[in-house]
């Protein structure tokens, strides 16, 4: 019986991850693979392993999340709107303090750019990002020597951001979502809803079916926005109740245990970590702060 | 049976009520608020740049009056303008000051133009470095202004939808607010063009 239901949850699970990352733009974003993401192969394994590690160090011990992005061409788009979609799409720096920066470079163009977090504009101000492109970078590239030019701009970010922040205890709550406080508002709002349904389905019904009923109601709150997820959370509950109500009452007993339990599991569900042990962005935001240059 | 059912109603009344959009309207209008403030900080931002570039471009290229002046005259008008958050629900004051905010973008535009034509001004160290922080300024305005454009949209689509846009117009008498149009956005966007070489 249970699968009848299981089937639509599955088609809805892969639905919106299909539909998740959807760009506008001609020039994708690529995935944030690490530190370094050299697209156009002209980093030595070596060399990307190092700055890598010493990237690591420094995130390890300011919090501060610096990236290089090296791509083969811009395909027309500018620096400018290219890097800031690139470091807004990481999330590059921590929630909060916003002290990522992205070092960004197109061969083609020969262009390149230094992004600057929020907070990160007071040290790193685009002054300075441009001295570092100038002087440490630009003469470098002249020089066809590409690896140097990265090395160098790099080092040079990392020792004038060094002391701005201090590394905090790695956020618990890795929960990633366009609006802060709404992650956990719908987590709130989905164990609610989740429990609400848990308690309506055990009244009467087999565990697993009740179960299931608590994850849907669970998944149409999360996924949908916060009012509309509540609304939409009801109806299928009161749905689900009025659809199974009819087969209610095998079973008495207040179902309390049942209760407890289908709640856990709506919040372990929500609460699942997404870290794989990879590099990945802490939240942080980017206003255009940086400058550009070309060699 | 009714214990159920009384939990079920009280549920779908508290949806309902947060359907209405009271707290998501009162929350979009605060954050239009702080996405304009945003773009008026880096406009403010660009202006007090202008009088160190124009005394840099000055020691090299005084002859130039009339752009120097009309840098000068465009930053009076744009700084001139009293900027309050009165002004979103007025078009008519915002669209005075994209205008101005525009006019200083072109006049700007023309004065790092006539430095192409200087050798030792382009060299110059002081100039570099204010050109960097222009464009610097210049890009944050575009990034900001995106923000704002992409905030007042979603603004204004709860304003006029339905069921908000009845908790907008009744209970909030919140209305449209204007944003940055496409032709205008071309014109003041644009950075100067800025060479490093």
């Amino acid at each position: 019986m249970s699968r009848v239901w299981l089937a639509p949850a599955r088609l809805f699970v892969f639905l919106v991850m299909l539909f998740q990352p959807v760009l506008v733009s001609a020039l994708d974003v690529p995935p944030l693979t690490g530190r370094i993401v050299d697209l156009a192969h002209v980093l030595p394994a070596d060399d990307s392993d190092q700055l890598t590690a010493q990237l690591k160090v420094h995130e390890d011990k300011t919090g501060n999340q610096v990236a290089v992005l090296i791509i083969p061409s811009l395909e027309g788009e500018s620096v400018e709107e290219y890097a800031h979609r690139v470091a807004t799409t990481w999330k590059l720096g921590q929630k909060g303090t916003d002290n990522g920066v992205l070092l960004l470079i197109a061969l083609k163009e020969r262009k390149l750019r230094i992004e600057v977090g929020y907070g990160l504009e007071g040290t790193l101000t685009d002054l300075r990002s441009a001295h570092i492109i100038r002087n440490e970078i630009v003469p470098q590239f002249r020089n066809g020597d590409i690896p140097g030019g990265v090395r160098a701009g790099t080092l040079a970010i990392l020792q004038m951001i060094e002391g701005t922040y201090q590394a905090k205890e790695p956020p618990s709550d890795r929960m990633r979502s366009k609006h802060g406080t709404s992650a956990f508002q719908y987590v709130v709002i989905g164990i609610f809803v989740g429990f609400l349904a848990g308690l309506v389905l055990s009244q009467g019904l087999r565990r697993a079916r009740a179960l299931l009923g608590a994850v849907l109601t669970f998944m149409v709150a999360q996924l949908a926005s916060i009012p509309l997820g509540l609304i939409a959370a009801g109806f299928t509950a009161l749905l689900l109740w009025m659809v199974l109500g009819a087969t209610r009452g095998r079973r008495r007993g207040t179902g309390l245990d049942d209760w407890a339990w289908y709640s856990s599991r709506g919040g372990g569900w929500s609460g699942g970590s997404f870290d794989s042990g990879s590099f990945s962005g802490g939240g942080g935001d980017f206003g255009g702060g940086g400058a550009s240059g070309d060699w | 049976m009714g214990r159920v059912q009384m939990i079920l109603i009280g549920l779908l009344m508290t949806g309902s009520l947060w359907g209405c959009g009271y707290n998501d309207l009162q929350g979009l209008d605060e954050d239009t608020k702080a996405a304009w403030s945003e773009v008026v900080n880096q406009y403010q931002r660009r202006a007090d740049l202008i009088p160190n570039l124009v005394q840099t471009v000055k020691g090299y290229a005084a002859h130039e009056k009339d752009t120097l002046e009309g840098v000068v005259q465009a930053r009076a008008q744009a700084t001139g303008i009293q900027v309050t958050p009165e002004m979103l629900k007025d078009p008519a004051a915002f669209e005075q000051f994209q205008k101005a905010q525009a006019g200083l973008t072109s006049a700007l535009g023309r004065l790092i133009a006539i430095a192409e034509n200087y050798p030792n001004l382009k060299a110059d160290q002081n100039f570099r470095d204010l050109q960097s922080q222009l464009e610097g300024t210049e890009n944050r305005i575009t990034v900001a202004r995106k923000r704002y454009i992409d905030r007042v949209a979603e603004y204004n689509k709860m304003v006029r939808y339905f069921p908000t846009n009845m908790t907008a117009k009744l209970i909030l008498h919140l209305e449209e607010k204007p944003n940055f149009t496409v032709a205008d956005e071309k014109a003041v966007a644009k950075p100067p063009e800025v060479k490093f070489n």
